[in-house]
């Protein structure tokens, strides 16, 4: 079998398992992507290899650095191949990494199940705007990407242009704010429910342009926040940011849901705090505690020997993305995460190592002038 | 500089000297007392720390190395010093150049690494005053050495009228250019191990980087040599205790490079190989990412700020190149990285 068929095979089984269908488990096409990604990808290969244990479980599964992305394309099919391509922002490290897909179907699919099951509180069309810049064409950020999806499925209305400057509202003003009052007039009006989907530096930037003030939306409406700040705004905690969205926008704290997501990833996480939404529907969720998609797991690792820590510990988060067919099953990252009941708590990104007396360190090294202006490509993103 | 002020100056250093010499050797009690709180302190290997003594303080400097620190050195009213901790050698080198500038000299080691100032300070008393913290005024200078975020915070906090004279992070490459016989390299992998497995590569003078003037086969096959003569100085020279935060750069690091391209285990260590123009730094702790490149000169200079050591194999005119686009590194053989010319701080980046 072609490397492209087996992919596609791949590919509608992963669907189908996002789908409800249990021909195989999580395990088993975690498993079965792993050893496609190892015939296929030289790099995997090289990494599978370097692990002394057979990989027999998910948690044998080697995860990719982030890193990789940036230094290396993490795909299994050429370039002449991509029907979609998302570059990092670098903002941390300096430098941009990229994810390409080949079939964007899956990417698609799992995205908007999960983001319905999170983010949609009743049966009404919604009303989607986007606290985030016009999104560029072709997309080169994942977030963007996904935003414009939701603006397009959540609807109900059938494909239309999302490429206006009333959906996406920030501009070099920063945020439009008479667009989002008219955005919730519009919501009111229609009987809709309004959907704002928001960086958390745009949040924090609307806030301090408010200087206190409200700008009160429908009752009904949710905020998706995700996202760190990266420098771009002053950071406020978690908590005090969703009391201050919620007492700004007049609406309950519980319709502030934070979504995790990465450009390396696929799938998304989110909290299961929307009153209404199937996600919470099935387990209530609390602020802070991000739920897996069924097709997604995190298996926290011991930062230094990447071995699985005992539950209930805090592990860097290795991600097991069954979308991620075509690029890295596994992800490494850098975030801390702790499993709690009914999902998992992030806790930030892991320090590197500090710089100790005058050796450089290699965030020091990412970020310094001239380094970052080489390593740094491609479009805008805003994750 | 008059005959008369140089000697003076000349003969303030003079005890730090003695000093230095008498804490190097092993056979004293004072050597021994030396080497076993540079183990506690600095986390290496009593190997390591034996190593770094004896390959890294100076305590042969030329008369012409010597004079040509002082003559370099401008005088001050008071010099102060601020220490980095890691590598401990240097405290010797930073009081000697402030010993230049002032006969009252001040000197805040790091908190993490107090001892060497200590040290020298007990076998040469009164040649210099430890200070819990610094206070310097109009008129005085002040050497400060660590990283950049210690050196923005010590800029922003220096009242007017102090020099400061600021040796904040770098790091060191290592320059192969074309191709050797076997009985050539072996001795330069030899020294390069040496050089990476100084203070645990904890050091601004450091390498990092192994820049390969030649095919791809060729670099592998010098990360593969190298990665052997790690693996041998591991056995005489254990590496030393690392920190979690360490360990966990250099998982990250280790993984990448797997997938990036080809990884040799060289001790505890890693020999790892990219591709060319795929710069990836390795994190602290014995290992070295070699790259290959068609013009190395081209490749090092967007790196430049940071760069103060480049050890250099190759041909003359090659150099000359490095040497002049590199002004703030000091070009030097291999096995010399970290034992630069006693003639003032060990980079270039502020002369």
């Amino acid at each position: 079998m072609t490397r492209n068929a087996r992919s596609d095979q791949l590919h509608q089984a992963v669907r189908r398992f996002a789908a409800g269908e249990r021909a195989h488990s999580f395990s088993e096409l975690a498993l079965q992507i792993t050893a496609f990604q190892r015939e296929h990808s030289p790099g995997f290969a090289r990494l599978c290899a370097s692990r002394t244990r057979p990989i027999e479980s998910v948690d044998d599964i080697p995860g990719v650095p982030c890193d990789a992305f940036r230094l290396a394309r993490v795909t299994l099919h050429p370039e002449a191949e991509d029907r979609l391509r998302f570059y990092t922002s670098g903002t941390t490290s300096g430098a941009r990494g990229m994810h390409a897909m080949r079939v964007t179907e899956t990417y698609h699919e799992l995205a908007l199940h999960f983001g319905r099951a999170a983010l949609l509180s009743n049966e009404r069309a919604h009303h989607v705007v986007a606290l985030a810049p016009l999104l560029d064409e072709p997309p080169t950020s994942s977030l963007g990407h996904m935003m414009a999806m939701f603006m397009v499925d959540f609807e109900r209305r059938g494909p239309f242009d999302v490429r206006t400057p009333e959906r996406w509202l920030i501009n070099d003003q920063g945020v439009d704010r008479e667009g989002l009052e008219r955005a919730g007039a519009r919501a009111r009006e229609r009987g809709e429910t309004l959907l704002v989907l928001a960086t958390s530096f745009a949040l924090v930037g609307l806030l301090d342009a408010l200087e206190g003030r409200e700008l009160l939306l429908p009752a009904s409406s949710v905020v998706m926040q995700t996202g760190g700040f990266k420098g771009k705004t002053r950071e406020i905690e978690p908590a005090e940011l969703r009391a201050s969205v919620a007492r700004t926008f007049g609406i309950a704290p519980a319709q502030i849901v934070s979504e995790y997501g990465m450009t390396e990833l696929t799938s998304q996480l989110y909290e299961a705090t929307v009153p209404g939404s199937a996600l919470q529907a099935e387990l209530p969720g609390e602020p802070g505690v991000y739920r897996e998609p069924p097709w997604l797991r995190v298996v926290p690792v011991d930062p230094a020997t990447l071995e699985p820590v005992a539950s209930g510990e805090v592990g860097i988060a290795r991600i097991v993305d069954l979308g991620n067919i075509d690029s890295a099953v596994a992800i490494q990252t850098q975030d801390r995460v702790r499993r709690v009941d009914g999902g998992l708590v992030l806790l930030g990104r892991a320090a590197g190592a500090p710089p100790r007396g005058c050796s450089l360190a290699i965030e020091e090294f990412m970020t310094a002038p001239g380094v970052r202006q080489l390593l740094t490509q491609g479009g805008s993103d805003l994750r | 500089m008059s005959d008369s002020e140089f000697e003076a100056r000349r003969a303030r250093l003079e005890p730090l000297f003695e000093s230095a010499r008498s804490l190097a050797d092993p056979s004293t009690e004072r050597g021994r007392h030396a080497r076993a709180r540079l183990s506690a302190s600095s986390g290496l290997s009593p190997q390591g720390v034996d190593f770094a003594i004896a390959r890294c303080l100076e305590i042969a400097a030329s008369d012409l190395e010597i004079a040509a620190l002082i003559r370099s050195t401008p005088t001050s009213e008071v010099a102060h010093v601020l220490l980095s901790a890691n590598v401990f050698v240097a405290a010797h080198r930073a009081i000697a150049i402030a010993l230049a500038s002032s006969a009252q000299v001040r000197v805040r080691p790091s908190r993490r690494e107090p001892e060497m100032a200590e040290l020298l300070l007990a076998g040469a008393p009164g040649a210099f005053q430890i200070v819990p913290e610094l206070s310097p005024r109009a008129g005085d200078r002040l050497w400060a050495y660590g990283s950049d975020e210690t050196m923005d915070e010590v800029a922003v906090t220096l009242p007017p009228g102090v020099a400061l004279h600021a040796h904040g992070s770098g790091f060191g490459v290592a320059v192969i250019d074309g191709p050797h016989s076997d009985a050539a390299l072996t001795p330069l992998l030899t020294a390069l191990a040496e050089d990476i497995a100084l203070f645990d590569q904890r050091g601004c003078l450091s390498p990092r980087l192994l820049l390969v003037n030649g095919e791809p086969g060729f670099a592998i096959e010098l990360a593969r040599e190298l990665a052997l003569e790690l693996g041998k100085l591991e056995q005489r020279i254990p590496r030393g205790q690392l920190t979690a935060p360490e360990l966990s750069e250099i998982a990250k690091y280790r993984d990448t490079a797997h997938f990036t391209g080809e990884v040799f285990e060289g001790g505890l260590g890693f020999v790892t190989v990219g591709q060319a123009g795929a710069w990836l730094l390795p994190p602290t702790g014995r290992n070295i990412h070699v790259l290959p490149s068609a013009n190395v000169v081209a490749s090092l200079l967007p790196y430049r700020p940071l760069l103060t050591s480049c050890a250099f194999e190759g041909n003359a005119e090659l150099r000359q190149a490095l040497r002049r686009a590199l002004p703030g590194a000091r070009v030097c053989r291999f096995g010399e990285m970290q034992r630069p010319p006693f003639d003032g701080p060990v980079d270039l980046r502020n002369a």
